[in-house]
């Protein structure tokens, strides 16, 4: 099991290699931190300095992982190796989540690019008042976004039309998952669902941990990331076992 | 446990199919091939080979019949019958093709639960066995077909498994590539592997197999060792005559009219303009095949052979005309 | 690649997100002029967006294997390149529109009939200019197809953060806004913010378009030097039909 999940990872990387696309939000990272911090420093809004670091750190995670799960499956696929991986001893599973969880750890790589594009333009190091909440956090969301990836990838091998929006799912959740806007500021009907997304706990407890003021039930509201992320991880679960079942049951992966 | 490798009873495999319809891909197949030895699958496209094999690799499920690998049953069974199995799909598809051909195959290793430093051993043994130790670093989209059906094979192979599918591992080969997997394949039967080669190279499987299995839509048409196929054909010979042109073939039919009415009326003459050959079908009977040879011979003729029927010929036979008689389109020998 | 319901559940959905993601941006901010700014910059900025689109399909044609045969061939390459992928174009005009016009109100982005029709030129006009700058980067991205995508996006991005799509021009140095001049979108999108706020009338579209034409045609002239010099070098170093 451990060792098909750090198999996943190892392949997982070997992919990637020389293969730009993967890395497509890491080069637009620095970029977009610069446009969010623009947008705070031509408003003379300094205080909003962590909001524009960390906005563009969460997309890419987002997309980095929207992005694998809906290729993975369907590469492997088209590729013709599916089958061959579903008849390997291997929990097919453990190989998604290793594969999966090594772009959500690449995708990491994100938050530095934005802290230095933070303290390019603004000229001092971006502070982080709660090292141990924000190591904490990237660590739950990380693990989150990993089971909900998962999920995603059931949804588009199950959906085939659902691939299509694969593109649309970016914005829409950067909206509900607060990544710029806390959700509070929303109105009341979109902010409700949003606290259904885990990543508007993750977005308000990260900007609390660069914020100086003491951080309010951190310990509760890093349970709810987690929780939210466990519930990923048994509906991708459920899912999962439904996907494969069907193609045993049918000989096809996707819905026609 | 019992004594075959793999045991098919009453297999049936039905397909839904656009607008309700369902199609039947296997009926009621029965099949028992002992351990080791390679046995044949053959048949042609669509005739329900690849639904057998993928039924074996767990990859399907039966309709309604059961399938035993080893004694294992491939659906209450899948955990033992994955640990049991070696599998190659057929054609170049399949294969990782931006990652060296060390890299694919510990890969499958480690799918194979084998620990790093182990699968690294095993995946450079096989690459070497393979013949394809020198490119073990270079990725595998600058292959040729033949070197990644090759590596296709060394991936079937890297968990050491007993039984190997080899589901038309051969398509599209080149001869000298083919000629090399054969050799390995009598290997693998050294060593005391159970194959079960699907094909539709009715040579290769002459080559090869100690048993072959016919089928057709689904259904089995028959079985048994080479020599015995070929016994379904009827006791007859054939009398194969080389560098034979259409007039040629002109005068030798007519040196083949004169002999007597009894031994003429029990031949079968053939002329294939495209090859230049002309064979002739005779009874295993010796004065009739002395006949025919001493007049093919006094006509000047000395690229001259007789030999039972070959596998290829069962097939057509077998397998070449539909209900209505009309020829059907398909790869022969 | 798109029919009619993906187009607007799936791309048209996505850019109306991102422009209101931005406009979001002015309720942090808590200022209605911001709202309005973000706003108009998104919803032409979707325009430009799509036509980059240009630099990936630019390269499908050399993934596809065509490319030999069309360098080959005895007319010229880039009128060839520069028809290839005006497709993005109608979309992206569309795309604009709808944000501009339809979601425009509820973020406080008012328009009368007339400022309307003015505007909608601009924006037609904007994606037209914009269309050749994209054209150029895909004239590079031709020599590393892989990069498609990511000089696709980073392309963009570069010029929404310079040309006062989300933040003035003036906010730049000097040598930052002097390359921003080269862009017809910074005409193009200054001219439709004033229509938009002050009612300014045609004379005012009339001058940001004569830059913008101007501009457009340089950006042109450019493209087809370089998918020129593109044909010529491939074919020295034998790199035409090479698939990446
Ligand atoms: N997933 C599927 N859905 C519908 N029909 C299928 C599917 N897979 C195979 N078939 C049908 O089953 C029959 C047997 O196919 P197959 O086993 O692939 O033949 P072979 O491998 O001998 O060429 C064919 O008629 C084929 O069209
Ligand atoms: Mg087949």
């Amino acid at each position: 099991m451990i060792r098909a999940i750090g198999a996943g990872c190892a392949h997982q990387l070997r992919m990637m290699r020389g293969t730009p696309d993967w890395f497509l939000a890491l080069f637009t990272t620095p970029l977009l931190t610069a446009v969010f911090l623009t947008i705070f420093q031509a408003s003379a809004r300094q205080d909003l300095t962590t909001y524009a670091v960390l906005a563009p750190a969460l997309m890419a995670l987002w997309t980095m992982s929207l992005q694998t799960a809906g290729e993975l499956i369907s590469q492997e696929r088209e590729n013709g190796s599916l089958e061959a991986l579903l008849a390997a001893p291997a929990p097919f599973a453990a190989v998604l989540f290793g594969r999966i969880g090594a772009v959500t750890l690449v995708s990491l790589v994100a938050f530095v690019e934005a802290w230095l594009v933070g303290w390019l333009l603004t000229g001092a190091p971006l502070p982080v008042p709660h090292p141990v909440l924000f190591v904490l956090t990237v660590a739950a969301t990380t693990w989150s976004m990993t089971g909900w990836a998962g999920v995603m990838a059931c949804v588009f091998v199950l959906a085939r039309s659902a691939r299509t929006f694969q593109n649309s799912l970016s914005y829409p959740f950067f909206v509900l998952g607060g990544v710029l806007v806390p959700v509070t500021l929303l109105p009341d009907w979109l902010s409700w669902p949003a606290r259904a997304v885990f990543l508007s706990w993750s977005a308000d407890l990260l900007r609390d941990s660069l914020d100086a003021a003491p951080v309010v039930m951190a310990g509760g509201r890093l349970l709810i990331v987690a929780a939210l992320g466990a519930a990923g991880y048994v509906l991708s679960h459920a899912l999962l076992t439904r996907t494969l079942r069907r193609v045993r049951t049918t000989g096809r992966l996707a819905h026609a | 446990m019992t004594a075959y490798a793999i045991e098919l009873q009453s297999l049936r495999r039905t397909f839904d199919v656009r607008g309700g319809a369902q199609r039947l891909a296997l009926d009621r197949v029965d099949l028992s091939l002992p351990t080791s030895g390679v046995h044949g699958l053959l048949g042609p496209n669509g005739a329900g080979k690849t639904t057998i094999c993928k039924i074996i690799a767990t990859v399907l499920l039966p309709t309604s019949g059961r399938a035993r690998v080893l004694g294992h049953d491939v659906v209450r069974e899948t955990a033992t019958v994955r640990s049991l199995l070696g599998i190659v799909f057929g054609g170049e598809r399949g294969l990782y093709e931006r990652l060296t051909a060390m890299e694919n195959l510990q890969f499958w290793c480690a799918m194979h639960g084998m620990r790093a430093g182990p699968g690294r051993r095993r995946a450079q043994d096989l690459l070497e066995r393979l013949g394809l130790g020198s490119r073990a670093q270079h990725r595998v989209e600058t292959f040729s077909r033949g070197m990644k059906q090759r590596l296709h094979l060394a991936r079937g192979l890297v968990s050491d498994p007993p039984v190997l599918l080899l589901d038309e591992p051969t398509v599209g080969m080149d001869p000298v590539s083919a000629r090399d997997f054969r050799t390995v394949i009598a290997d693998l039967r050294a060593e005391g592997r159970t194959v079960l080669l699907t094909t539709h190279d009715m040579d290769e499987a002459q080559a090869l197999c100690d048993s072959v299995t016919f089928i057709d839509n689904g259904r089995l048409l028959g079985t048994g060792s080479p020599a015995h196929v070929r016994g379904m054909l009827g006791n007859s010979r054939r009398i194969m005559i080389d560098d034979v042109d259409a007039a040629a073939a002109g005068d030798l039919t007519g040196v083949l009219d004169r002999l007597p009415a009894h031994v003429r009326a029990r031949l079968q003459i053939r002329h294939d303009p495209a090859d230049h050959t002309l064979s002739i079908e005779v009874p295993t009977e010796t004065h009739v095949i002395a006949a025919v040879m001493s007049a093919v011979l006094a006509a000047g003729h000395t690229a001259v052979s007789a030999a039972p029927p070959s596998l290829g010929e069962v097939y057509l036979t077998l397998l070449g005309t539909d209900a209505q008689g009309a020829r059907r389109g398909m790869e022969v020998g | 690649m798109y029919t009619p319901v993906t187009w607007t559940v799936g791309w048209l959905g996505r850019i109306l997100m991102q422009v209101a993601f931005f406009g979001l941006i002015g309720l942090l901010l808590q200022d209605p002029e911001a709202v309005r700014y973000l706003f108009i910059g998104q919803a032409v900025m979707a325009c430009v967006v799509e036509t980059f689109m240009a630099v990936a399909s630019t390269t499908w044609e050399r993934l596809s294997g065509t490319l030999g045969l069309l360098v080959a061939a005895p007319g010229a390459l880039w009128p060839v390149l520069v028809g290839r992928s005006v497709q993005w174009l109608p979309s992206g005009i569309a795309t604009s529109s709808i944000a501009l016009f339809g979601l425009g109100p509820a973020f406080g982005v008012r328009w009368h009939p007339s400022t309307a029709a003015i505007g909608l030129c601009l924006v037609v006009l904007t994606a037209l200019t914009m269309y050749p700058v994209a054209l150029s980067v895909a004239a590079l991205v031709l020599r590393g197809p892989r990069w498609r995508n990511v000089a696709s996006n980073v392309s963009h991005t570069l010029v929404m953060l310079i040309t006062g799509v989300t933040v003035p021009t003036t906010f730049w140095p000097d040598w930052v806004q002097d390359l921003a001049l080269g862009m017809p979108l910074t005409h193009g999108l200054a001219a439709i913010r004033d229509v938009q706020e002050s009612a300014a009338g045609w004379d005012r579209a009339g001058a940001a378009a004569a830059l913008m034409v101007g501009l457009g045609a340089c950006w042109l002239a450019l493209a087809a030097a370089a998918f020129t010099l593109f044909a010529r070098m491939g074919r020295a170093d034998g790199s035409i039909d090479l698939r990446d």
